[in-house]
């Protein structure tokens, strides 16, 4: 575990070396909150609520997953530059094993991320808006907990579409292409609650409302009793799913490569 | 000017023919780029069933208005690819092949790089767009709206032509501009895609007055769409467009030929 | 004689370079107060060479030779001096003044990676406006000396360096340059390639009396290809004339190699050095200097006194001597 833990220091020291352009990436935060901060105060039109939800609720919506996007805004060619470039076998002589190497190293970046980016960028954000405080404590220690857990599902989501790269000549498009989905389904564009009702049941069977959304439900008291065993038990299934999809190309793919060599 | 021409289209084929080499990837890339630039465009969609309209603006109009961003630049990276990557060209000593040859500098920027894959992803989801709204935005299409309309997409071509001049200018001295061009170009345009009025007067004037997105398609698009917010503003902005362009563009070339002179080709 | 085509006078070309300071404090005052540091690249160097020359350029790493190069090319302004090249100021009539040259970069290829040379020789006839039928023949001329007919439609990613660097060799004389400037075009390329290159540089020389400036740290490049050669270090001129007057004029120092037939005790013979080949001591070298001692004495000192199985003088090598000259163990005027 130490060894790990080392390098998520590693890459969190490496961040250090990039001031300036840290102060330019929270400004970049801050106005990708603003856009929609923008729209949705336009949408509202100085409504109150609309259907039980109110513009603070849709505003501490994009903070959070505003918080998860940037904690994961990782590269996420890597994996697909090492197989490209043909290192990927000297990183699988390592004796660490490689993908949880990856997930510490991304937790890393995350980790600094959150810090030095998130939270100055929500700093900012409340000299102009409103945010709702959370439920209560409980509630609070819930969402960080399941935003831990929706960051995971990201993850392993991110993972097995690089696990591709092992037979796409490029899987920039797909990456890409995955991201839209993400973004519009999970809550990133569009507050989950105001999703038309058919394509929400269509969400419901899929991971992508454990990312972002459960998270959001938790901090706002949303949940109750029972719900919450059932949100925190759907996000565990989702990763475990996830986990033995993303073996299934991993393993698949690393046979390749022995087989013809890189 | 017919030697202009063949230039270009010995660039451009050239161009198409390195992406052609990886067919399959082309059309995903493509598609990605499309689906990623109308992302927002959707996730609206489905806000504006439960909201019906933002500021009076409804899907149909807004889809009117976005389709100018996406549209213009669909035809400026054809143009602007390599001004685009400045700074990548300057830090990999990329000028340096271009001054060697017998040409105009930007000429040769300008006629080389075209980014195929960003223009059809763009530009198809403009037209797109366009088709979708345009009958259902109560734009009466005549000559002379044609003719504004195609003036306004050059017009808008040029602004941002001019923008990306700019930061090629003060990659010169700077060469690392990727968080200005982040700010000031990429984080702007996701403003411009809705009406303007919906923001302070601080961000209005920055699409105003700074980076002028608003005159590549709010104005434009409120000429022929009238909507009741462009009483904030002066009624002169909607006709200006292609003088802010000519402005715009005659101010970046003449700042970026002056920066040229520093130019310090990195030695090895 | 030919006439005068590069006429280079007192060049200077001095850099501004930021001093990067570490730190916190050292990068945000790094944007504020910037501090910096003046290197002159080139410190006054003039030359002229003639139609038709072939002239070797040399120096070590940072020596101001890409400088003065890039200057010549028209990409950089000097900050003094002038430079005339075929009745051009490079840096101020850069368009019409490129036409007439053509640059060869051993480390940046000017040919498209995903394209086959032959789509990047059509690119680059459009861009210097290259008439129909020269660029057909100087296509099928340069197919046939550089031995391309293999490669040039296959794409460049799969060709190996020194195909590429043929490919990129004739790119850059297509449009039938007056001069041409080859920077490092041997780097990294193997011997045989390495032959198939200069071979191809000389013979182009001699046929279409191409006036052309090489840089190179390869020696071997240097000797079988040019005749002149221009020494920089530091930014200054060091040398300007041919190799073998260097070997003459410079170096005073010889060395004879003997073979004993018995092992001699001692070799008692003023003002030399002597060193072992082999571990059995039978072969000697004898270095001396030929102003201290004349060749003609020593080998009959040699001859008389020792029994010699075989003995030869041999050349100093040029590596040696440029090494020498860089260190100013070997000043040069």
């Amino acid at each position: 575990m130490n060894t790990y833990i080392q390098f998520a220091a590693i890459k969190f020291r490496n961040n250090m070396a990039y001031r300036f352009e840290y102060l330019m990436g929270i400004l970049n935060t801050v106005l990708n909150f603003l856009v929609y901060w923008c729209i949705y105060k336009a949408l509202y039109g100085g409504a109150d609520e609309i259907d039980g939800i109110t513009f603070s609720m849709v505003t501490t919506n994009f903070i959070i997953s505003l918080g998860l996007t940037n904690a994961f805004s990782k590269n996420e060619m890597f994996l697909h530059d090492k197989i490209k470039q043909g290192t990927i076998a000297n990183e699988l002589l390592k004796p660490v094993n490689f993908k949880f190497r990856m997930l510490f190293e991304d937790l890393g970046d995350g980790f600094f991320k959150v810090i030095f980016n998130f939270i100055p960028a929500v700093i900012i954000a409340l000299f102009f808006t409103h945010i709702e405080p959370p439920a209560g404590i409980l509630s609070f220690s819930l969402c960080l907990i399941s935003a831990v857990l929706g960051y995971i599902v990201l993850w392993e989501i991110s993972f097995i579409v690089q696990t591709w790269a092992f037979w796409l000549f490029s899987i920039w498009g797909i990456v890409t292409i995955k991201n839209v989905i993400i973004n519009i389904f999970s809550g990133v564009l569009l507050p989950l609650w105001f999703m038309p009702e058919p394509v929400m049941n269509i969400i419901k069977f899929t991971p992508l409302d454990s990312i972002f959304f459960t998270p959001v439900q938790l901090y706002l008291g949303e949940l109750q009793g029972y719900e919450i065993i059932f949100n925190f038990s759907k996000q565990l299934l989702w990763i475990a799913v996830l986990y033995i999809i993303g073996e299934f190309f991993w393993s698949r793919g690393i046979k390749k490569l022995v087989v013809q060599g890189g | 000017m017919k030697d202009i021409f063949s230039l270009f289209f010995a660039y451009a084929k050239s161009g198409l023919k390195t992406r052609f080499q990886y067919k399959l990837d082309s059309v995903v890339a493509t598609l990605a780029v499309f689906l990623r630039e109308a992302a927002g465009i959707i996730a609206m969609y489905f806000a504006l069933l439960k909201f019906d309209t933002i500021n009076n603006w409804n899907i149909n109009e807004l889809m009117f208005l976005f389709s100018l961003i996406f549209i213009t630049y669909g035809i400026f990276i054809v143009f602007f690819m390599a001004l685009r990557d400045f700074s990548d060209w300057i830090k990999h000593g990329d000028i340096d092949r271009v001054m060697l040859r017998p040409r105009g500098i930007l000429t040769q920027l300008v006629l080389c790089g075209a980014d195929w894959l960003a223009a059809l992803g763009h530009g198809t989801l403009g037209i797109v767009l366009f088709i979708l709204s345009a009958n259902n935005v109560g734009v009466e299409w005549n000559a002379e709206t044609i003719l504004y309309y195609i003036v306004s997409i050059a017009s808008g071509v040029l602004i941002q032509g001019a923008v990306f001049l700019f930061f090629s200018a003060i990659s010169i001295y700077f060469i690392e501009t990727q968080s200005l061009k982040e700010i000031m170009y990429w984080n702007l345009r996701k403003f411009a895609g809705y009406p303007i009025s919906i923001y302070n007067k601080f961000i209005q004037s920055l699409l105003i007055f700074v980076v002028p997105f608003a005159f590549v398609n709010y104005f434009p698009a409120q000429f022929l769409l009238r909507k009741p917010d462009m009483a904030a503003y002066p009624e002169w902005f909607m006709y200006i467009s292609p003088f802010v362009g000519i402005i715009l563009y005659a101010l970046a070339y003449l700042f970026w030929k002056f920066s040229m002179r520093f130019y310090k080709s990195t030695g090895n | 004689m030919n006439k005068t085509i590069i006429d280079v006078q007192n060049i200077c070309k001095t850099f501004k370079i930021t001093k990067r300071k570490s730190g916190f404090k050292g990068s945000i005052s790094n944007i504020f107060h910037p501090e910096y540091e003046h290197k002159k690249a080139v410190n006054d160097i003039s030359f002229k060479i003639r139609e038709g020359e072939m002239v070797g350029f040399i120096g070590p790493n940072g020596a101001g030779k890409s400088t003065t190069v890039k200057m010549l090319s028209g990409i950089l302004y000097p900050d003094s001096g002038s430079i005339n090249i075929a009745g051009y100021v490079p840096y101020k009539q850069r368009k019409e003044y490129v036409a007439n040259i053509g640059v060869v970069f051993g480390q940046k290829s000017q040919i498209s990676w995903d394209l086959s040379p032959l789509d990047s020789y059509e690119v680059i006839k459009h861009i210097y406006k290259i008439p129909d039928r020269k660029y057909k023949e100087n296509i099928e001329r340069f197919t046939e000396l550089l031995d391309m007919q293999k490669f040039i439609k296959q794409p460049v990613r799969q060709l190996s360096l020194g195909q590429r660097m043929r490919a990129d060799i004739a790119a850059a004389l297509l449009h039938s340059p007056k001069i041409v400037f080859f920077d490092e075009p041997t780097i990294g390329i193997d011997v045989v390639g390495k032959e198939k290159i200069r071979s191809f540089i000389k013979t182009l020389n001699k046929t279409d009396n191409i006036t052309m400036i090489f840089t190179t740290h390869d020696m071997q490049d240097i000797e079988k290809t040019c005749e002149r050669l221009i020494i920089i270090d530091d930014g200054k001129k060091l040398y300007d004339g041919s190799l073998d007057s260097i070997k003459r004029n410079y170096v005073s120092s010889r060395i004879i190699e003997a073979e004993f037939e018995e092992l001699p005790e001692k070799i008692d013979i003023d003002n030399v050095t002597v060193s072992n080949v082999d571990n059995n001591k039978m072969k000697k070298l004898i270095t001396f200097d030929t102003n201290s001692k004349g060749i003609n004495l020593l080998m009959s000192e040699l001859l008389n006194n020792y029994n010699i199985k075989d003995i030869s003088v041999k050349e100093p090598e040029i590596d040696a001597i440029i090494r020498d000259i860089y260190e100013g163990k070997i000043i040069v005027h």
